[in-house]
């Protein structure tokens, strides 16, 4: 049986178990792996049957929302479908009153906060790109932004999941209210599994109090560790409980926090689009309250602060770092994106690390990160001598990896494919890796779901 | 059950002093704050992690259950030994292990006492945020197993959200990690799978937890209502107004004459209801939502609000709250508290219902509760030696619980299923759902002996076979 026979087969025995199912065109390529088609459940139940459908056929399938983060993870071994949940977009249950929402898992992230904007309440998640990423997506990858330093992740806000399983059952963990210890907490395991245990059709979300005002402090330094010593100190002050972001900036990231330049490689510089050149490391404090509380910032922080932004020209300048990483990649396509997680006090040393390392191994370093939650995201850019070698990525990783300290975690979000298969992109766990195999294993004996992308 | 010279092997691992095996000193751990009981056959006290592995590995070995203990606080009977078998109190395993203020981290071992380590950080201007009404004896390795609360949680989050890494061993004697001092471990977040799985998976002995620094200023309210709608209806005009106490929680009239007749804590006899209010962070807002407290609490028809001037105040209304079922102690022979949970917007019918639900029975029924987060605590008063009260006592707990899921809440805030809430767990997760969380207790704990009957009703544990291998585990790919 050819190829494209099984293909054909494959989509038209899958319209029998779900209504919407489209052959792939060649556009859709998840690290060069090309699936045959791609199936639209309507409903939840659809979930189930494809998934069951995809077990019981040995198809390989990937879960999709709205594919921005589909770089995350090893090359797939196979892909024969892509599950695209993007019709489970529905508001389920929401009751301003209670501060809970349900939703299901392709709603986009902008379109939640849209629904809730409605009565002054927000969900405190800002990863990048919120008009495309959905709710499952952000979950599955346990994506974030600036917002995580004042407010957590999604762990401390997801208080129920529904999922579908391989072997087509619909299972649920949590519930609809904020404090609740019945049952295993699934959304733990579920929220960072990378779809890899179930698919996730929709999740409960409790929600905050849009705040009434913010202002952003940017401060400015000459080194990371004076900056990051700096930022430190303001957290562990009375400032720090209205501090919604701290981030902590390096002089080339920037370069791409601002709209309206042409995408452009090194190659095609543009004298025409004149850089602006930073030297200094930059500490952005957004904080929430009352005059009275803002100014206090301004009277504690003093002559620290180098500029103060509120309004339109604040809410531009975190939309641009939450979308660091699109930028820059959208600036250099064979970028490598790391998120390095280490404990507060090493953050300055791990951007050490990173800029070192990078100027040995040909790459231009830039980095943002949330200080208090010790989440970077480190952008690498190779330097265009020649086109950049698989092991030049390969060999970064892993010298970075070498620098960092035991409580560290570098992974990989996003790096040329040919690369990719030269190293691991999630580097070490200190979590017990045969439990997570086991884990895997017992949710999906098969192989369905996201095959060799996670815990492998 | 046991194997002849069990005793004595357990003694030799842990030391004879450390082992308990007559009946008399085993009857102390044939319960802990709840109703359920059973005995064990024999009760030790680690010291170290390898102890407790070479306990496990014995047990694994032998088929014997255990059991693992903190200070016996739990209130749904999750340190109860159902099975017989081996209880491993890990009071002794009370080390503070690291306090690593750099990183706003403490590494501490299971049996260190919750307000222990918020006293150990104090002076460096930090605490342990988790703050169950029992935090004077209940243990951090208690408050991971149960994912325990507390009144301030509203603001600061329960355990889960306050743990980052752990060292657990298995319930076959392996000793594992999980996560660390950082936030985001490369793969599973198996650390907040593990918190508040009520030790089924593993016994924790290391437990990073976050600390959190003190608030530059607090203030305390007492808002007082005629009526405990109003009370009510006041939380959710708080919550509406986008201020978020640290804790806000509700004594209906009963409760609170009960609680000032045995402490003259200064709460008023004639009201319907009290709501205890407390604002923490930097002083301008603390100042400004406290201010804001109070005009909301007028609007919604308190008939007062009070203000604590100084701490002595402040710990005057706060000891109402806390010594809450101690005064309930002096009326009634017994009492049982519920833990349900139901969006905060319910609170009024819900409170209705309870009332109506205890006239039926004729039993009276006292609430204080973290009304915040809508989780509810109702006393049921009743005589544990007349058995139709207890069997009417349960069954009214049955309904409250069954109404708040019919609501859209859930059966346990805080104190968990344990063996308590077992036959509650299918009427809130569908057969499915348990059998996706049996599947991953048998990743863990495929023999079910530690820890068994409790939290998943179809756990391999309800059948009795046990299959010593460990086939999930082990093999990669």
């Amino acid at each position: 049986m050819s190829a494209t026979a099984t293909a054909v087969d494959i989509v038209s025995a899958l319209r029998s178990v779900a209504g919407d199912v489209q052959s792939a065109g060649p556009e859709l390529s998840i690290d060069e792996i090309r699936p045959d088609a791609i199936v639209i459940p309507r409903s939840e139940d659809e979930v189930a049957k494809v998934l069951r459908f995809s077990a019981e056929n040995g198809l390989a399938l990937i879960p999709a929302g709205g594919m921005t983060k589909q770089g995350i993870g090893g090359v797939p071994d196979r892909a024969d479908l892509v599950l695209s949940l993007r019709h489970l977009n529905k508001v389920h249950h929401y009751d301003p009153g209670d501060l809970t929402i349900s939703v299901g898992a392709g709603m986009t992230l902008a379109g939640l906060q849209q629904v809730l904007a409605e009565h002054r309440l927000f969900l405190p998640l800002d990863p990048m790109l919120p008009g495309q990423a959905t709710i499952g997506g952000v979950l599955a990858a346990n994506a974030g932004g600036p917002l995580k330093s004042g407010y957590g992740g999604a762990r401390e806000f997801c208080i129920g999941i529904g999922f579908a399983t391989v072997d087509g059952k619909r299972a649920k963990g949590g519930g609809r209210v904020v404090k609740n210890v019945a049952g295993y907490d699934m959304m733990k395991l579920m929220i960072g599994s990378l779809g890899t245990l179930g698919v996730i059709t929709a999740a409960n979300f409790k929600v905050y109090p849009l705040p009434r005002q913010t202002a952003t402090f940017q401060c400015e330094f000459k080194t990371a560790i004076e900056a990051a010593e700096f930022g430190r100190k303001v957290w562990a002050s009375s400032l720090g409980s209205r501090l919604m972001c701290l981030e902590i900036i390096s002089p080339r990231a920037q370069e791409y926090l601002n709209d309206g330049w042409d995408p452009r490689d090194p190659d095609h510089f543009s004298p025409a689009a004149p850089v602006k050149h930073h030297t200094a490391w930059t500490v952005s404090l957004r904080a929430n309250g009352s005059d009275a509380v803002l100014g206090r910032f301004s009277k504690d922080l003093g002559g620290a602060i180098s500029e103060e932004l509120s309004g339109e020209t604040e809410a531009a300048w975190w939309r641009w770092v939450s979308d660091f990483e699109v930028k820059l990649a959208h600036r250099h396509q064979n970028a490598m994106v790391i998120r390095v997680s280490v404990p507060q006090s090493q953050v300055a040393d791990a951007l050490s690390a990173a800029e070192k390392t990078a100027i040995e191994d040909n790459f231009v370093c830039s980095a943002v990160g949330r200080l208090p939650a010790g989440s970077l995201v480190v952008g690498l850019a190779p330097l265009a001598v020649d086109p950049p070698s698989a092991m030049q990525f390969a060999n970064m990783a892993s010298a970075l990896r070498g620098r960092l300290s035991r409580d560290a975690s570098a992974v990989v979000l996003r790096c040329p494919t040919e690369a990719k298969r030269h190293f691991d992109v999630w580097g070490t766990s200190p979590t017990d890796l045969g439990l997570m195999r086991a884990i895997r294993k017992t949710m999906d004996p098969g192989r369905v779901l996201n095959r060799g992308r996670f815990i492998v | 059950m046991f194997g002849f010279g069990l005793p004595a092997k357990i003694k030799r691992i842990v030391g004879k002093e450390a082992v308990l095996d007559r009946p008399e000193d085993l009857m102390l751990y044939e319960y802990d704050a709840g109703i359920n009981r059973s005995m064990p056959e024999v009760v030790c006290f680690p010291r170290t992690t390898e102890q407790v592995s070479r306990i496990l590995k014995l047990s694994h070995e032998r088929g014997v259950p255990v059991v693992p203990r903190g200070a016996g606080t739990g209130l749904s009977g999750g340190s109860v030994p159902r099975k017989k078998g081996i209880v491993i109190g890990l009071a002794r395993m009370n080390s503070i292990l690291e306090i690593d203020l750099a990183n706003e981290r403490a590494t501490v071992q299971p049996g260190v006492v919750n307000l222990e380590l918020s006293k150990a950080v104090e002076k460096h201007g930090y605490h342990f945020a988790p703050d169950p009404s029992s935090q004077k004896a209940c243990t951090i390795g208690g408050n991971v197993a149960e994912n325990s609360g507390g009144p301030h949680t509203l603001a600061y989050g329960v355990t889960v959200n306050h743990v980052t890494g752990l060292e657990v061993v298995l319930p076959d004697g392996r000793v594992v990690e999980f996560g660390g001092k950082s936030l985001d471990a490369a793969g599973l977040d198996l650390t907040g799978f593990f918190v508040g799985s009520e030790g089924t998976l593993g016994i924790a002995t290391g437990i990073t937890v976050k600390l959190t620094r003190l608030p530059e200023s607090v203030a305390t309210l007492l808002g007082i209502f005629n009526s405990v709608e109003d009370a009510a209806n006041t939380v959710v005009a708080l919550t509406s107004a986008g201020i978020t106490p640290s804790a806000l929680e509700l004594l209906d009239g009963w409760m609170l004459r009960t609680v000032e007749q045995a402490l003259h804590a200064g709460y008023p006899m004639d009201a319907g209801a009290v709501l205890l209010i407390e604002l923490e962070g930097i002083s301008e807002a603390v100042e400004e939502d406290a201010e804001a407290v109070r005009l909301i609490c007028l609007r919604m028809g308190a008939r007062e609000v009070q203000r604590a001037k100084d701490e002595n105040e402040r710990q005057r209304l706060w000891m109402g709250r806390k010594q809450a079922f101690g005064a309930v102690g002096r009326l009634s022979p017994s009492y049982y508290t519920q833990d349900g949970v139901i969006p905060r917007t319910k609170i009024p019918q819900t409170l209705r219902k309870i009332e109506e639900i205890g006239k039926r029975y004729g039993l009276q029924i006292g609430n204080v509760f973290h009304a915040g987060d809508g989780n509810l605590h109702p006393l049921i008063l009743f005589d544990v030696r007349d058995p139709e009260q207890t069997r009417q006592t349960l069954e009214i707990g049955r309904e409250i619980l069954e109404y708040c899921l019919s609501v859209g809440g859930s059966i346990t805030g805080e104190h968990g299923v344990g063996m308590e809430k077992l036959s509650m767990m299918p009427s809130m997760f569908t057969d499915d759902d348990i059998e996706v969380m049996t599947r991953l207790h048998d990743v863990f704990n495929p023999g079910a002996l530690l820890n068994p009957l409790k939290v998943l009703p179809s756990a391999r544990s309800c059948r009795e076979a046990y299959n010593p291998g460990h086939p999930s585990l082990g093999e990669s790919k």
